[in-house]
């Protein structure tokens, strides 16, 4: 079993030479993984190629890691040479299977910058490695040079340098905006990904908060349409409090940005403070769209907890968003002053009520059930009942209303346990 | 009844890996200073005669992982990084011997400070490297022990921490993340060190840390709705101490006088039983492997679970037999409290040294 050096460099020589054909062939390949395979089998590659799926046998690790680790070491320290191409191949074997070493993706950028690699290709390499290892530090910490690098390069002083040097037809050449606009929504793609792979990856939301505030400066577009395209996401990974933590920073983000839309909107020669006079036509514009996002998500987070009884991240995320509207909304109130009439039917909605139990019913909640006496049958016909008018905006009496609904006929101990806690919670923090 | 024991393999494969050879100095150095020795032939007391005779060794070993332009790297010949430098300065405080302390260039270590301070208050963790809350930590935690902090070294730090402090009542990474469990040790330890940790909102954060303990498994997690996991036994719990010391500050009379605010006996149910190697070692949960990192900091949760108070106020609570007890592991640095004091005894002898290095705005900052 032992294998002499030279059949060491031979194996690795093949190896790195297979990885890069793979490539070549298929240029498509979106996942790679490890293949159980204790012993070497055969004369045959340990590296398979099956549709769109990179193999490597798990028996070449222990011979191919150290030795291309400690070519990469010699190179570094100057005691061996390694030209550009061997410098490509031997980083990207490599990171396929130890992404988490710095050494490798610091020659990367160094290739980068001389213009050997493109940074297309850098990204690609690192959304593989995240297919198989999508946590991983290094690899999100390099993703995030390589885009600050390519925003650079995008720049209109760095298009001009580009321009100076040579000229490129490839696809590199095409329009920056294009280029950037590309990467920025294969940034949310990877990130969704590897959020996929892993339960709660904080790295991977990280990662995509990053992009939002660098990439796309939290514009109102990107920011909608990641609302849009993460709530399916959310409502199948009901117990990722990462992702349900991005939606709470999308939120806070939307309600931010459209404040200030609204502010320029009002005084377009001043610039956007926390003043404003109210009464305005067009504060109802943000006045409008903030609440509804709001009451959306509350509605989204409503359904899922019915829906899915006993998950923690839900009843967290109700707390997040009731928190951050409770804070809007008392914001928006004292900007708006007391002298001025309610806007829209919402701050009749929004006057703050004692939250006992006995005021907390509404007209169309007078045919339900909202007594404790009612134990278990939670039946169809309450459920339609209660879904019947749209709900009005969240205030504390309809938080107890909902609560309360829960605990009636809950099954779930976890459940009951969160609904009492959020209960709790409401009188502690919110209603004091 | 529960028993414990441990012992401690060298593994020898850990060349490939970046995580460094200083980190694996001082988990298993704290893991064995954590048994004191109680006269018993364990395997144990065993490693601990023998790494006393090689504590030249390692000595010896960390100096070559100094950089020398300051601060200590993941091996000889690499470049330095805060958490490497937070983990030698650690082991050598635990050596604790003339010989460990003098390995340590106090004006170096200060450039290497300075040279990852950023103009906000964060520090990267490495030249050319992201900022995150642990940065902060590691660098409040070596000038501290070795008394290097000069007027200016911590300008802007504990309002960048406090940023990183969420409606949740934890702390993220960096500003507007996530809550985490290890994030938010690192920044209120920082915090505690500078003498801000009144600014944080400490009811917010205390009802956070203690809710992430597990109601059945009685270990803690890192997040909400996430898994237990061992090494959080000293990342959560180890912020009720810090807490608890934070509110008998601020004068609050309602504060118990024994025991720290979580479940002491349940975390240590959940360290014995389930965070146990046969073999040896310790673990985040049941299934997973033994490793380093999981028996330092298994091994200090247990310890702070055990250890209410200080010197003058002490509660101990020893799940199990006699011979479960650790020794006491200060709350903020997570080495003995003899040590800690040992320590800056001898560095405060010395001089704060002068900044000879360029400063943040003077760097070129790629």
């Amino acid at each position: 079993m032992a294998e002499s050096e030279e059949e060491v460099d031979v194996l690795v020589q093949r190896v790195v030479k297979d990885i890069n054909n793979a490539f070549k062939r298929n240029p498509n390949i979106d996942e790679i993984g490890l293949i159980s395979c204790p012993e070497a089998r055969y004369n045959r590659s340990p590296i398979v190629l099956v549709e769109n799926k990179l193999g490597v046998e798990s028996w070449c690790v222990k011979f191919l890691l150290p030795y291309v680790h400690n070519k990469l070491l010699l190179y570094r320290q100057r005691k061996q040479w390694l030209d550009r191409e061997a410098l490509v191949d031997i980083t990207c074997t490599l990171l396929l299977l130890n992404p988490d070493f710095t050494t490798a993706w610091n020659v990367r950028k160094e290739l980068l910058q001389c213009g050997v690699l493109n940074p297309e290709k850098d990204l690609y390499l690192g959304k593989l490695a995240l297919s198989k290892h999508p946590k991983s530090p290094e690899t999100w910490i390099h993703r995030r040079w390589v885009l600050q690098w390519l925003q650079k390069e995008c720049s209109p002083s760095g298009q001009e340098l580009k321009d100076q040097a040579e000229p490129r037809g490839d696809a590199v050449g095409r329009r920056p905006c294009e280029r950037l606009q590309r990467a920025l929504q294969e940034e949310m793609r990877v990130c969704a990904d590897a959020a996929g792979r892993y339960p709660s990856n904080y790295n991977a939301w990280s990662h995509r908060i990053w992009v939002l505030q660098n990439m796309a400066k939290d514009n109102l577009k990107v920011l909608h349409d990641e609302l849009s395209s993460t709530r399916l996401w959310v409502s199948m990974h009901v117990s990722d409090h990462s992702g349900f933590h991005y939606r709470q920073h999308l939120l806070k983000a939307l309600a931010r940005e459209l404040s200030q839309v609204g502010e320029m909107e009002l005084h377009p020669t001043q610039q956007p403070n926390g003043e404003s006079t109210a009464g305005a036509s067009d504060d109802n514009h943000h006045n409008d769209v903030i609440p509804q996002l709001f009451h959306e998500e509350m509605e989204l987070c409503t359904d899922l907890i019915e829906s899915y009884p006993g998950h923690e991240t839900l009843w967290c995320h109700r707390r997040h968003v009731f928190y951050l509207w409770h804070q809007w909304r008392r914001e928006h109130l004292q900007e708006a002053g007391s002298q001025s009439p309610p806007l829209t039917h919402i701050d009749v909605l929004l006057s703050e009520e004692p939250c006992d139990e006995a005021s907390a019913s509404q007209a169309m909640d007078v045919d339900c059930v909202l007594d404790g006496s009612k134990h278990g049958s939670y039946t169809q016909d309450t459920k339609r009942l209660k879904r019947g008018p749209r709900l009005p905006h969240p205030g504390l009496p309809s938080e107890h209303t909902f609560v309360s609904r829960i605990l009636t006929g809950c099954r779930s101990p976890e459940q009951s346990c969160f609904a009492i806690a959020y209960r709790k919670w409401l009188d502690s923090v919110i209603g004091q | 009844s529960c028993s414990l024991s441990i012992t401690v393999h060298v593994f020898s494969n850990l060349i490939m890996e970046e995580a460094s050879p200083p980190l694996r100095c001082f988990s298993e150095s704290h893991s064995s200073e954590l048994f004191s020795d109680d006269g018993v032939q364990t395997v144990t007391s065993r490693e601990q005669v023998s790494l006393t005779l090689s504590i030249s060794y390692v000595c010896q070993f960390l100096a070559r992982c100094q950089s020398p332009t300051g601060g200590f790297g993941g091996g000889p010949c690499q470049h330095a990084h805060l958490a490497p430098t937070y983990a030698a300065v650690n082991a050598l405080c635990i050596l604790g011997t003339e010989e460990a302390y003098e390995v340590i260039s106090r004006e170096k270590l200060l450039d290497f400070l300075y040279s990852v301070k950023q103009p906000d208050g964060s520090f990267v963790m490495h030249v050319g490297g992201e900022v995150d809350v642990r940065s902060a930590y590691c660098a409040a935690s070596v000038a501290s022990l070795t008394n290097i902090i000069t007027p200016t070294l911590f300008d802007g730090t504990h309002n960048w921490i406090l940023s990183c402090q969420n409606w949740e009542g934890g702390l993220g990474g960096v500003p507007g993340l996530e809550a985490h469990g290890g994030y938010t040790f690192c920044g209120t330890a920082a915090l505690v060190i500078l003498g801000k940790e009144h600014m944080l909102d400490l009811k917010t954060l205390l009802r956070w840390v203690t809710s992430r303990q597990m109601r059945f498994e009685g270990g803690f997690q890192g997040r909400c709705n996430k898994l237990v996991d061992g090494c959080y036994s000293f990342w959560q719990a180890g912020l009720l101490p810090l807490l608890h010391r934070a509110f008998f500050k601020e004068g609050d009379s309602t504060l118990s006088v024994s025991s720290w605010m979580f479940e002491r006996k349940a975390l240590q149910e959940y360290i014995l039983l389930c965070c146990q190697n046969p073999g040896g070692g310790l673990l985040d949960k049941p299934g997973k492997s033994r490793d380093f990192y999981h028996t330092c900091y298994c091994l200090s949760g247990l310890s702070i679970a055990q250890h209410f108070g200080n010197k003058d106020l002490h509660n101990e609570l020893i799940l199990g037999r006699d011979e479960n007890r650790l020794v006491p592991t200060h709350p903020v640095y997570n080495i003995c409290p003899e040590k800690v004091a040992q320590a800056i005894e001898h560095f405060h002898r010395l001089p704060v040294p002068v900044q000879t290095g360029p400063t943040p705005s003077a760097m070129d900052q790629s």
